[in-house]
Formats: structure tokens, sequence, C-alpha cells
């Protein structure tokens, strides 16, 4: 904000405070929904103003125009939850390839034994490794998959769609626990080749994509977290 | 009129006030008032949501705007909410036709004697 907002009348205040509390999320989160209201308000006591009525009493005729605090915080809820949903589940999509082709260089750059086996023949490299590797692909895949559904059920196709705010935070929880899955395994497996067959990969790029996925692991799980408040926030 | 009357028909009635050109928030339920004769007044509240959802299905968008150091958000059709409201129209005639002349008082019947 370039100015300094306008004083607000204590009805005006009041209310703003009201839905506010109601809210989910970060103040940062609310902060477009109370300066868009903000205005409205302020528009609406202006109007009531100009009808005729004292300062005070037309801050509460806007008050009581704008309807139950409890509402309006409602109808936002499913907003806020699909636009967070919609934002982890993107975060997913793009992260996931980032992380899978670190693990992709490190094993490129590791021992002959595994550098030069193909992709698909990583799996008989070290006994035991290849059901762990098939496990992760799967963990991948559905987080790819929820992710899509995700960003899909929360863009364009809501016109078609019939209104279900409860659908996108489930999406994106999934995603992000499918994410979770596959990082972990991802790390467990690491560890295991580590300890079975010590000496075969080249520690540099290993680091990495194991830092990338221990991050990714986090920062996933805290999305997927809050992706299952949110929806339990929704009435 | 009350918010449950209109139910199903809120999306259509925001795209309508917006196709005369961007308003904001408070202007839109302003029109919608001016428009109805004073039959539809919602609370006012429950328009910004409302507007929320149509911004995400892209057949709106909004700017931040600022007039007399006020931050409004200002709304605006794309051209896909062209072309919904353009069904919307289409379909809602198609309904209150057939509803009318289901509604229309039946001819009296000849007396059978």
């Amino acid at each position: 904000m370039t100015k300094p907002a306008e004083a607000l009348p204590p009805a005006v205040e009041d209310y703003l405070a009201e839905v506010t509390a109601r809210l989910p999320g970060s103040a940062r989160v609310h902060a477009d929904i109370v300066a868009e209201l903000r205005a409205g308000l302020l528009d609406a006591t202006d109007s009531h103003q100009c009808a005729g009525l004292s300062p005070a009493e037309a801050a509460q005729a806007a008050v009581l125009e704008f309807g139950d605090p409890g509402e309006i915080a409602d109808g936002f809820k499913g907003e806020i939850a699909a636009s967070h949903a919609r934002r982890v589940a993107f975060a997913l999509l793009l992260t996931g390839p980032l992380v899978g082709s670190l693990w992709i260089v490190s094993a490129a750059t590791s021992h002959l034994a595994i550098r030069l086996a193909a992709l698909w023949q990583w799996s008989a490299t070290t006994a035991g490794i290849g059901v762990g590797i098939h496990l992760v692909a799967v963990a991948a895949m559905v987080t790819a998959w929820a992710a899509l559904l995700g960003i899909a059920v929360t863009g364009r196709l809501t016109r078609w769609l019939p209104a279900k705010p409860s659908r996108a935070p489930i999406a994106a929880a999934v995603a992000g626990y499918g994410a979770v899955g596959a990082d972990a395994l991802g790390l467990v497996l690491l560890a295991a080749e580590l300890t079975l067959a010590p000496g075969r990969l080249s520690p540099l790029p290993v680091a990495a994509a194991a830092v990338a996925s221990l991050v990714r692991l986090l920062l996933a799980s805290r999305a997927a977290h809050r992706c299952l408040a949110l929806r339990a926030s929704l009435a | 009129m009350r918010a449950e009357t209109l139910k199903g028909h809120l999306d259509g009635i925001l795209l309508a006030v917006l196709e005369t050109g961007p308003r904001h928030g408070y202007a839109i339920m302003e029109a919608l008032r001016v428009r109805s004769d004073g039959q539809v007044d919602l609370p006012t509240g429950t328009v910004y949501p409302a507007l929320h959802r149509l911004e995400r299905a892209g057949l709106i968008e909004a700017n931040w705007s600022e007039a007399s150091g006020r931050r409004r958000r200002v709304y605006q059709l794309t051209p896909a909410g062209h072309r919904a409201l353009d069904t919307e129209r289409s379909s809602w005639r198609d309904f209150s036709a057939a509803v009318s002349a289901l509604l229309q008082p039946a001819a009296p019947a000849v007396s059978p004697s």
C-alpha cells in the first residue's frame, strides 16, 4: 500500500476484525481480502452518508448491509482453501521432476555398475532395492496425478463442476503425502545402498539429491497438513 | 428476493452486471439493486466470495485500482465470461419460457354434462 489507510469508523473496524478472526490462514493470506472488504465497507458508508445519515449511523448501516460476518468468512474459506491447494499442487508438479533429475544425475555419475545400467535396470543393481524403486515410482505417479487433479478442479473446470470446496484441498493433500512418501522412500533406499554397497555412489551429486529430497519432504508434509486443516475448516 | 431464491443464478447475474463495463465490488452491488428495481437485495458481503470464485474460473479478471486514496479491486468480464453469459442467457430464456407456459392459467375446460 502506498498511502496510509483511511481511518476506519469503529463499526467497520469491528466488523473487519470479526470476519478476519474467522478466516483460516495467515494475515498475509487475508491482506487482499480485508483490503477489498474495507474499501467496500467505506464505499457503503459514503453512500449511506450521502443519503443523509450521520457518519456513525452510516457506518452502522454499511455493516448491516454487508450481512453476517460468519457468512462472508464461510464464503472465503472455500476460496482460501482452493488457492492454497492450487499453489501446493503447482509447487509439487514443478519440484518433482527437479528432485527426480537430481537423483538421476547422482546415479549417472556414480559407480559403473549403476552408471552403465539403464534406468529400468537399476533395480537389479543391488538386491532388495528394486522393489523400493518401483514404490518410489508409484508414489511419484500418485503425486503427479493428484496434483494435476488439484490444479484442474481449482481452475477453469470450476465452471462446469458442481461446487464442492473440499475436493481441491483433499487432492492437494494426497499429492503432498505422495511426495512425502516418494522422498522418504528415496532416502531410505539411499541409506540401504550406502550400507549394502558402500563406495559406489559419487558423494557430491548424491548429497545434493538427498538434501533436495529432505527439503521437499519437509515442505510437502507441512503443506499437505495445512491442506487437511483447511479442509477441516470448511463448514 | 432472498439469497436462496437466487441461488444458482447469482453467477449469471454478476456476469450480466459486468457486461456494461468494469466495476468494483460495491458498484456491482449497487448496479444489482438498481437494475432489479430493488428486488434483489443480497447481503453485500456475499458478493465478494462469489466474485473471487468467478475470477478463479476465468470468467472475470480483477485489477487493483486506487482512487481518492481507496484501493479497490475492479472486475471485468473475460472473453470466456462473455461466452458464459450468452449461454446463461439462452438457457434462462428456455427455462423461463417453459415455466411461463406451464404456469399460464389453463383455458377453462368445457364443463362435462
